[in-house]
C-alpha cells in the first residue's frame, strides 16, 4: 500500500504518487546520509565504531518514543505526555528495586506503569471526548507530578549493578586480556538497548503493516467516521495506540534510568518534543492517515546524528536547539511541498 | 405490489431530532424482499437520517425498527450488518489514505491462518468485484484519495454488495458516475432484486426512479408525504409530493384510471 509498485502503465495519478510516497522518505535518507558525510569530514572520530554506537545507544531512546508517538500520529492524536510518562515509569522501576523487588518484575512493573497512563489518555480522549492535545497535557503534568512527588524529587540511586545491564550491557562484547594485565575492547558489542529499539522496530512495522489493528489505525486517523460506519472499533483502536505509546515510553524510561543507574525523576523533559519531531521529518502527518515506522527510525537518526555531530564540533545545546527546531519546519515544509504536486 | 412475505424491513414511527430541528418526523415505512423502493425528497428532507437510522450509523430519537418481523435495536453499524443490512453512504464513507482493497475490506479484512492481513487475497476478490462494476478500474493499490469521483462510489458499492446483503440501502449511489456505469449499477440493482434482496434507493434521479422501482416513499421535511405503487403516480405527481408535500388536488391512482 504505500509503495506503488505496479502502478498502472502510464497512468498519471499512479506515476505521481510514485514519486510522491517515496520522496519524502528519499529526502529524508539524503539528509541522513549529508549530515554523515559532513560530520565524518568534520571530525574522523565520528566515523569510529566507538562513536557509532554511541550515536545508536542515543538514538535508541527517542526512537522508542518515537515509534509509540506514530501509532498516535496516525490516529490523527498526539501524545505530549511521553517524556513525563518515561520518568514516572523508571521511577516506579526504581522505587521498586529499592523496594527488595527483582529487576526484572520491577521493570515491568515500570512498563505497565506506563501503559496505564496511555490507557488513562485513551480513555479520557474517548470516552470524556477531550481533544488529544489536551488530555495528554494533562497526563504530561500528572505523570511529571507523581515521579516528583513518589521521590521528593530526589534521584533514586544505589540501585545495584543489575539495574545497570539493560542500559549498559551488550552483546558479542569482545575483551581480551593483554600481557600487561590491562584488558583490551577487541569489539564493544551491540548494546543492548539498540537490539531492543530494532525488535520493537520490527514488531510496531509488522503490527502497522500486516496486523488488522495496524489497518484500522490508519483507517481511524484517515477518516474516524468512515471508519466507524465501516465497523471499526475506532475508540478501542485509539486507546491501543495510546497504551502503545505509554508502555513504549515505560520502556524507554527504564533504558534511559538503567544507563544512569539511577531514577531521575526530573528526566525526560521535552522528549515528547523529539519524539514528535522524529515522525514528522520521517513524513507522519499530523492530520493522521500518514506515517510509518521506517521513516520515524530515519527521523530519530537525524535527530541523534545531528546532536552528536554538533557536539562533536563543540557546538552549544542551545545552537542544537535551534537547528533541530529548523529542521523539523524544513521536514514539515517539504513534506508540504509534495502534498501539493 | 403487496407481498405475502413479512417484511424484510419495517420502520414505524421514526423519529430524529436534532435539538429543535426535527430531521425525522414520525416515519414509518415497509421493504419486502425483492422489492425496490426509492426514498425522495428535496434536500434536508431527512431522507439520509432515515437510511443512517436504519444502517445503525445513528440513533434515532424514537420508533421502533422490525426486521423480518422481530424488533431490533441498532447501537452501532456492525449491528445492522449483522443482520445483513448493507449501506452506500451518500457520503461513500472511505479512508482516503487506504487503497481499494483495504477500504472493500475495512472492518472485515480477510486474514490468513496466522491473522495476519490476506492483502494479496483481498486483492484478488477487490479486483474480482470492481470489474463488474467498471471494468475499467485498474489503479487498485493507489490510495483511494488519488481516484476519481465516480470510481470512489464504484468502491462503495462494492463495499455493500461483495458481503451476505439482504437489505441494500443506496443512498445516492451514481450521482457521481458516468452513463455506462450507472446502467451497469441499475442491471446491478436488478440482479440483486431477482435475488430476493430488498432496495432502498435514495435519488433525485427521475428517471431512475421510474425505471427501477416498485414503489415510492417521499419525504418533506421530515413528514413522510406520500407513499405509492410506482404505476399510481407520474412524474409530476411526485415532482409535487416532494416540492408542495401533497399530490395534485386532482389527482386519482393512475392505474386505477387505466383500468377504467
Ligand atoms: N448530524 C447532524 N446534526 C445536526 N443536524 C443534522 C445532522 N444531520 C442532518 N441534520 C439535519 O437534518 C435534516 C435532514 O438531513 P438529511 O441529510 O437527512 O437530508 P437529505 O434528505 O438526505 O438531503 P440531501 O438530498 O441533500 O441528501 C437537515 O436539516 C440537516 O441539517
Ligand atoms: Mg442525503
Amino acid at each position: 500500500m504505500t509503495e506503488a509498485t505496479q502502478a498502472g502503465g502510464g497512468e498519471t495519478a499512479g506515476a505521481l504518487k510514485f514519486s510522491a510516497d517515496t520522496f519524502h522518505r528519499l529526502t529524508a535518507l539524503m539528509t541522513l546520509a549529508l549530515l554523515i558525510v559532513v560530520f565524518a569530514f568534520g571530525n574522523a572520530a565520528f566515523l569510529s565504531v566507538n562513536n557509532g554506537l554511541t550515536v545508536l545507544l542515543q538514538t535508541s531512546v527517542i526512537g522508542l518514543l518515537g515509534i509509540g508517538m506514530t501509532m498516535v500520529i496516525i490516529t490523527g492524536g498526539i501524545d505530549l505526555s511521553v517524556g513525563s510518562v518515561l520518568a514516572l515509569s523508571g521511577v516506579i522501576t526504581g522505587l521498586s528495586v529499592k523496594a527488595g523487588l527483582p529487576v526484572i518484575p520491577a521493570m515491568m512493573l515500570g512498563v505497565v506503569t506506563g501503559a496505564l497512563c496511555g490507557a488513562f489518555n485513551g480513555f479520557v480522549i474517548t470516552r470524556m471526548r477531550i481533544t488529544p492535545f489536551v488530555a495528554t497535557l494533562g497526563m504530561m503534568l500528572i505523570a511529571r507530578g507523581l515521579a516528583l512527588q513518589l521521590t521528593g524529587a530526589a534521584p533514586v540511586s544505589g540501585l545495584g549493578e543489575p539495574f545497570g545491564i539493560l542500559g549498559n550491557g551488550s552483546l558479542f562484547r569482545v575483551v581480551e586480556l593483554r600481557e600487561n594485565g590491562f584488558p583490551r575492547v577487541v569489539f564493544p558489542g551491540i548494546p543492548y538497548p539498540v537490539i531492543l529499539l530494532v525488535i520493537v522496530a520490527a514488531a510496531a512495522a509488522y503490527l502497522l503493516r500486516r496486523r488488522q489493528l495496524g489497518r484500522h489505525i490508519y483507517a481511524t486517523g484517515s477518516n474516524e467516521e468512515a471508519a466507524r460506519l465501516a465497523g471499526v472499533l475506532v475508540d478501542r483502536t485509539k486507546i491501543m495506540a495510546y497504551v502503545m505509546s505509554g508502555a513504549l515510553a515505560g520502556l524507554a524510561g527504564n533504558v534511559l534510568m538503567s544507563r544512569l543507574v539511577t531514577a531521575q525523576p526530573s528526566e525526560g523533559v521535552m522528549y515528547e518534543l523529539d519524539a514528535i519531531a522524529a515522525a514528522v521529518i520521517g513524513g507522519a502527518s499530523l492530520m493522521g492517515g500518514v506515517g510509518g515506522i521506517s521513516g520515524t527510525m530515519i527521523g530519530a537518526f537525524i535527530i541523534g546524528i545531528l546532536r552528536n555531530g554538533l557536539n562533536m564540533a563543540g557546538v552549544s545545546a542551545f545552537i542544537q536547539q535551534i537547528v533541530i527546531g529548523f529542521v523539523v519546519i524544513g521536514a514539515v515544509w517539504i513534506d508540504q511541498l509534495r502534498n501539493r504536486n | 405490489m403487496t407481498s405475502p412475505a413479512p417484511p424484510l424491513v419495517e420502520m414505524i414511527g421514526i423519529e430524529k431530532h436534532f435539538g429543535g430541528v426535527h430531521a425525522v418526523n414520525g416515519v414509518s415505512l415497509k421493504l419486502f424482499p425483492g422489492e425496490i423502493v426509492g426514498v425522495l425528497g428535496h434536500n434536508g428532507a431527512g431522507k439520509s437520517c432515515l437510511m443512517r437510522i436504519l444502517s445503525g450509523a445513528m440513533l434515532p430519537t424514537g420508533g421502533e425498527i422490525r426486521i423480518r418481523g422481530k424488533t431490533v435495536s441498532f447501537d452501532s453499524p456492525n449491528d445492522a450488518r449483522d443482520l445483513g443490512i448493507e449501506t452506500i453512504y451518500q457520503t461513500l464513507a472511505l479512508a482516503d489514505h487506504l487503497d481499494a482493497p483495504a477500504n472493500l475490506f475495512l472492518g472485515r479484512e480477510i486474514k490468513t491462518r496466522f491473522g495476519n492481513l490476506d492483502d494479496a487475497r483481498m486483492l484478488s476478490e477487490a479486483r474480482k468485484v470492481l470489474a463488474t462494476l467498471n471494468p475499467n478500474f485498474r489503479n487498485l493499490t493507489d490510495p483511494v484519495l488519488s481516484l476519481s469521483g465516480g470510481q470512489r462510489q464504484v468502491i462503495a458499492i462494492a463495499r455493500a454488495i461483495y458481503f451476505d446483503v439482504k437489505v441494500l440501502i443506496m443512498d445516492e449511489p451514481t450521482a457521481a458516475l458516468g452513463p455506462s456505469e450507472t446502467a451497469m449499477v441499475a442491471d446491478l440493482v436488478r440482479r440483486l432484486k431477482a435475488q430476493g434482496i430488498g432496495i432502498l434507493l435514495v435519488s433525485h434521479d427521475m428517471h431512475d426512479v421510474f425505471e427501477l422501482c416498485d414503489r415510492v416513499v417521499v419525504m418533506n421535511k421530515g413528514n413522510l408525504v406520500g407513499e405509492h405503487d410506482i404505476e399510481d403516480v407520474t412524474k409530476d405527481d411526485i415532482l409535487s409530493l416532494i416540492i408542495k408535500g401533497e399530490l395534485p388536488l386532482d389527482w386519482t391512482p393512475r392505474s386505477a384510471e387505466m383500468a377504467q
